[in-house]
């Protein structure tokens, strides 16, 4: 809890960061203040672009390369660093403000052991000899409840896995006992199940040695977990901070509410045709292996239905993914087969005709990726159109503009530019507005929102569903994230190791009694509470919590 | 003597304390380090060191001229989007550019030019320079400016068609192994392998000895050298694009492999590949320029830089700079285009070395 | 560690694959001269009978895949037969040329891999200073220029102009260590500026890409100085690159000799490759493509086994 009585740890005022992009340098932060007490853990909070990692690293005295800090000060613990020298701002980190990254597997050196590379810092320091800081390592490691604490600091990192590596890495940030660590969305990249065992690490070596932390995450369920205070960021500027319990149940400002709204997006279960017609896509005890490799699908079926939405949910490696490269023909399977209509499809897509082509579309995660920089918005949208149904000169153009209206951009506004020129919102509406060009009966949307900013996903997946309805298009929504499988889908199918570990509807889905992993995958998901993560870990106890995410198995 | 080592002084020390008052800190730091190397000099080599570096120092000070000249000439003329980026060119690539304009204009206009032809016999072997002969005169006799001329159109036209036959070649094949995959793209890449473990120049020289020096044998020859590399390149650049989503929605859609190069790799790779082709001249200028110093690239009487260099190195046992300059013009062609590619590649690269 | 082992044992199967290939390439060569070896050599002037005799001292009655088995296994041994033009043994002229070469290319390699890799790790250190401007500058410049060209400056600089080295570098005879370097000082000096200029401007890039890395902007996070960053943290994750490039341009330093060794009438193996070009003596001519192609092929092949030694993922699998 934030104490005013308390010694202020760091105070920043007025900052000011440019950025250097196209030859001019731009505000990326617009005056910020921000003021940290001992001991205290002060969550950074906000979208892409708000400028958390950049206040992040300015704590540190550090501006990364292509930035620099044009004004304000940041007093740490007394010493101005805006005005400190090279050598006295390198002085402090890594012995006083320590950090943590959001990818551990590359931000440890690939050339060096786990243990030298945590050694480093108390020995450049002169804090430790070897032999002591290497214990106290192990030590270390043994608090952040780390398998074999003696021996797996001598592997090297890319021996260990990626959980275990941020749990090590944090444990490197403690190396030198800090009085500040900056933790920069150090969970983002790990799947639920690992990300609690990761929380639940750094929450309680941060309270062990009573460290100050500023966490920046975009994900207000982490944060409510980890701070005592919240700050909230946009685009450069602050909106409004608060005491966490006070934030989350009272925001002031709009946008924070706007944030807050975001989860509430549900609309109505939708149950299967009673009349029993076909199913769109069916796959059907659909094995599949890459070449050389292991099975990754193993006697996988489904039926996604007319109008309906089926939610694939599972971690990253549960073979999701793969199973739309089948559906798609992308990777034929070694044993089953995909129906569509009824009608076995050719396994591999280039055996397939354009009609059947046709019919089942794509929306992917990356729209950066998924649509080519140097093609106009036009041609991106036309082709389809021109491609299956030949469509050419005022048709063609007519068929754009009514795409376009349909995924609610303007069309003279966007018909003449370049994917690089729109947000990211924007661009995932062109690539829905490729895929309803040809007509399809059927969209897999493979991870679409998870790129996004909360409210601008939240939009997509309205838009989504009011094109199911208008259109009564099929979809297999393929996802990690439980609050998305909550707000839009009919049927939940559960994947883990390339098995389909349960399926049925969402209501039964998200009701007890379910699968073992079911309930883990469930429970992982941090909610709003702040309460949340001790329940949990009160309920799982301790020790468990590790072995559980490791085995997916779950203590009865 | 005297007077001339006061004033350089004099003129250095005054210019640097002018651009430290008005806080110009390139200038600055240009200006005295020149000042520091010139006291080193000067204590060393004495008044003639001195003189050396003034030159040098206006040498380079009128190529920086020449080049901003030209750099806001290009951005003049240019279109709007071309003329932004030509604004960040730094000098050196815009000196680069404006040797090869210099070069271009030699070779298309060289019989205007020049004031004789490439085989003319002018005057005595060896004769020296006078107001008809820039120059001077070569073993045989020949004006040494206009054959210096008359073998830019020669040597650069011959390493410019092998350039672009590699780059056909090579570019081709790595587009369509990188769209089709599978065995197609391992096999092509295991020949290439191969043919990229033989060192060029002596494979040259083997193809050579037996066929002879057949000029459109020597392009080939240099073509299929260097199309490995040129292939190695645009499969990997080839190869990024590839794996796009883009790739995958439009081959999912059903279109054919031509479709695929044509409309969507190829606007994706535009700028490297015209940064590799550049650094291939380069090459393929290099090598030429070897094998006919060896006596084995044009042959006489058709004016060569690098035969040009060999027939006359008897000269440079007496001192006299005259052979070197046809390998000079062969090295600045070259600095010029790679100081334009380094540019280009930079950009490409996205300012990440910042 | 299998897996190591497995790897290399691959490279080197593919590089022996290569040579193989390679040896194919450069005797079928020989094969597509137009009419053939016998008329060949003897020219125009050559009647009926004297190349009926030349085509059976040769050989050409068999047919080319056994005349060349055993090319090949004579020439695996060191026997490459007998030159066409004066019938000395081909193994006898190209032997003491070879080692001259290799002790030239030793000479200028012994110079130019330390200064090139440290003026490479201190430019990346200074990047975008004035220093590394100039650096850039001054050696793209030495990249472009051909041998010949800086060939010939030397000569007239050092030579000529001052008299401080021999412009030739013929006489060998018997000398002494000291007499040999200070002989061969200018084309080893020729070779040692355009392979130096190469091998920093890569190890400069290697480096410059690694900083990018987020291990790297740790290692900043964490207090370490600029210098270490660089020693500790990116070095040992460049060395793959570093070797590629030293192993590349070593490979350079024997093949590209021949331009140095023909201006400084150096007696090595290039000069004598260019002469049997010109004398088309096709015996000398394939075996030096040989002989050069195999240590090119050599050099590679050290360089992708150093490149996996030194990759910490393949040292020390999961």
């Amino acid at each position: 809890m934030s104490n005013p009585k308390k010694e202020v740890l760091l105070k920043i005022e007025g900052l000011k960061i440019q950025g250097f992009t196209d030859d001019v340098w731009i505000d990326i932060i617009k005056g910020v203040d921000l003021i940290l007490h001992r001991g205290e853990v002060m969550g950074l909070i906000g979208e892409s672009g708000a400028g958390k990692s950049t206040i992040g690293a300015a704590a540190m005295g550090y501006a990364r390369d292509g930035t620099r800090i044009a004004e304000g000060s940041i007093e740490f613990d007394g010493m101005e660093l805006t005005t400190a020298t090279q050598v006295e701002r390198r002085a402090l980190r890594g012995s006083r403000i320590a950090y943590v990254a959001q990818s551990a597997a590359a931000s440890f050196n690939p050339a060096h052991k786990i243990i030298d590379q945590h050694t480093e810092g108390p020995l450049q320091y002169r804090l430790r000899k070897r032999m002591e800081a290497q214990e106290d390592a192990m030590d270390l490691y043994q608090r952040l409840r780390l398998p074999n604490p003696r021996e797996i600091g001598f592997r090297y990192p890319h021996q260990v896995s990626g959980g275990q590596l941020q749990r090590a890495m944090t444990a490197m940030a403690m190396s030198c006992r800090p009085d500040l660590i900056i933790f920069d969305e150090p969970t983002t990249a790990l799947d639920v199940t690992t990300q609690i065992e990761v929380l639940a690490a750094i929450r309680d070596i941060v309270d062990q040695f009573n460290t100050a932390a500023i966490y920046i995450t975009h994900d207000l369920a982490v944060v409510a977990q980890m701070a005592d205070t919240i700050k909230v960021l946009l685009k450069g500027e602050e909106v409004e901070e608060a005491a966490t319990e006070e934030m989350l149940e009272a925001p002031k400002k709009d946008y924070t509410k706007s944030l807050w709204a975001v989860r509430s997006f549900q609309r109505p279960q939708k149950a299967r045709p009673a009349d029993g017609s076909e199913a769109v896509i069916s796959v059907k005890g659909v094995d599949a292996a890459y070449t050389g490799g292991a099975k990754v699908l193993d006697d996988v079926s489904f039926d996604v239905c007319a109008g309906m939405t089926v939610a694939v949910v599972g971690e990253s490696g549960s073979g999701k993914s793969t199973t739309a490269r089948v559906i798609t023909g992308l990777l034929p399977p070694s044993k089953g087969e995909v129906l569509f209509k009824g009608e076995a499809l050719p396994p591999s897509f280039r055996d397939r005709s354009r009609d059947q082509l046709r019919q089942a579309q794509m929306i992917y995660q990356m729209a950066d990726t998924a649509l080519n920089p140097k093609v106009r918005i036009s041609d991106v949208i036309g082709r389809p159109a021109e491609f299956y149904s030949g469509l050419t000169g005022a048709a063609l153009k007519q068929r754009v503009d009514e795409l376009l209206d349909l995924i609610e951009l303007e069309p003279s506004q966007y018909y003449n530019r370049y994917p690089p020129e729109l947000s990211g919102g924007q661009k995932q509406r062109i690539g829905i507005a490729r895929a309803l060009a040809a007509e399809p009966a059927f969209i897999i949307c493979d991870e679409v929102t998870s790129a996004l900013d909360q409210l601008v996903a939240e939009g997509i997946l309205k838009l989504l569903d009011r094109l199911q309805r208008d259109l009564d298009l099929a979809y297999m929504f393929i996802t990690h994230d439980l609050a998305t499988v909550r707000s839009i889908a009919d049927e939940v199918v559960v994947m883990k190791n390339g098995q389909v570990v349960e399926q049925g509807p969402k209501d039964e889905m998200f009701r007890p009694p379910h699968h073992p992993y079911t309930d883990l995958l469930l429970s992982s998901v941090p909610e709003m509470d702040p309460n949340w993560l001790t329940t949990l870990l009160e309920e799982r106890g301790v020790d468990n919590i590790g072995e559980a995410a490791r085995t997916g198995q779950r203590a009865p | 003597m005297l007077t001339f080592v006061i004033v350089y002084y004099g003129v250095l020390i005054a210019a640097s304390c002018a651009a430290a008052y008005f806080k110009q800190r390139q200038a600055f730091q240009l200006l005295f380090s020149l000042l520091l190397v010139s006291m080193v000099v000067g204590i060393v080599g004495g008044a003639a060191g001195l003189r050396f570096i003034a030159i040098a120092a206006c040498l380079l000070a009128a190529a920086a001229g020449i080049s901003y000249a030209f750099r806001e000439f290009l951005v003049q003329i240019a279109k709007p989007s071309l003329a932004r980026e030509l604004r960040t060119a730094p000098l050196t690539a815009a000196f680069g550019m404006f040797i090869i304009f210099v070069y271009a204009v030699a070779a298309i206009f060289a019989p205007w030019i020049a004031p004789f032809g490439q085989a003319e016999v002018i005057d005595s072997a060896f004769a020296p320079a006078d107001d008809k002969m820039l120059l001077g005169a070569d073993q045989l006799g020949r004006d040494m400016f206009s054959r210096l001329i008359y073998a830019a159109r020669n040597t650069v036209g011959l390493a410019l068609s092998a350039t672009i036959l590699a780059f056909l070649m090579g570019a081709g094949a790595g587009l369509w192994a990188a769209v089709r995959g599978g065995w197609f793209d391992t096999a092509f890449g295991r020949v290439v392998d191969i043919l990229m473990s033989i060192p060029s120049l002596i494979f040259a020289l083997l193809i050579l000895s037996i066929f002879g020096t057949n000029l459109t044998i020597i392009v080939v020859v240099v073509a299929i050298m260097y199309a490995p590399r040129v292939f190695r390149l645009t499969r990997a650049v080839a190869g990024n694009v590839v794996v796009m989503d883009y790739i995958e929605a439009a081959r999912l859609r059903g279109e054919g492999d031509w479709f695929l190069i044509r409309r969507e790799i190829l606007p994706n790779t535009t700028a490297p590949l015209i940064a590799e082709f550049g650094l291939e001249f380069c090459f393929v200028f290099l090598l030429m320029a070897g094998l006919s110093f060896l006596g084995l690239g044009i042959q006489p009487p058709t004016a060569d830089w690098g035969s040009m260099v060999r027939e006359n190195a008897t000269l440079i046992s007496f001192g006299e700079i005259t052979p070197l300059i046809p390998a000079a013009a062969i090295a600045l062609l070259t600095v010029a285009v790679n100081f334009v590619v380094d540019w280009m590649l930079f950009r490409s690269s996205g300012l990440k070395e910042r | 560690m299998d897996k190591l082992l497995r790897l290399i044992g691959q490279r080197l199967g593919l590089g022996l694959l290569t040579l193989l290939v390679v040896s194919v390439l450069i005797f079928s060569a020989v094969e597509l001269l137009p009419g053939d070896l016998a008329e060949a050599v003897l020219g125009q002037a050559a009647t009926e009978e004297t190349v009926a005799a030349m085509r059976e001292q040769l050989g050409l009655d068999r047919s080319a895949p056994v005349r060349y088995l055993e090319w090949l296994s004579g020439a695996v041994v060191g026997d490459f037969g007998n030159s066409l033009i004066s019938g000395e043994r081909v193994s006898d002229a190209i032997s003491e040329r070879f080692s001259n070469t290799l002790m030239l290319a030793a000479y200028a390699a012994v110079i130019a891999v330390p200064i090139s890799i440290l003026l490479g790790i201190m430019v990346a250190l200074l990047r975008n200073t004035l220093f590394d401007r100039v650096a850039n500058v001054m050696t793209l410049t030495s990249i472009s220029s051909p041998e010949f060209f800086l060939g010939y400056i030397l000569i007239l600089y050092f030579s000529v102009k001052t008299g401080w080295f021999p412009a030739i570098a013929s006489q060998m005879g018997d000398t002494s260590l000291g007499d040999y370097l200070y002989r061969t000082f200018l084309p080893a000096l020729a070779l040692v500026l355009v392979v130096t200029a190469h091998m920093m401007r890569m190890t400069r890039a290697a480096i410059i890409n690694l900083l990018a890395s987020p291990y790297i902007e740790m290692a900043r996070l964490k207090g370490v100085s600029p210098l270490k960053v660089i020693v500790k943290h990116a070095l040992p994750n460049a060395w793959a690159p570093i070797i590629n490039v030293v192993a590349l341009n070593l490979a350079y330093l024997i093949t590209g000799v021949v331009l140095v060794e023909v201006v400084f009438v150096y007696p090595g193996i290039g000069q004598l490759l260019v002469d049997a070009v010109a004398k088309r003596d096709f015996a000398i001519v394939q075996a030096c493509c040989l002989i050069f192609a195999a240590t090119f092929i050599l050099l590679n092949l050290a360089a992708d086994v150093g490149s996996i030694l030194t990759n910490p993922r393949l040292r020390h699998p999961k």
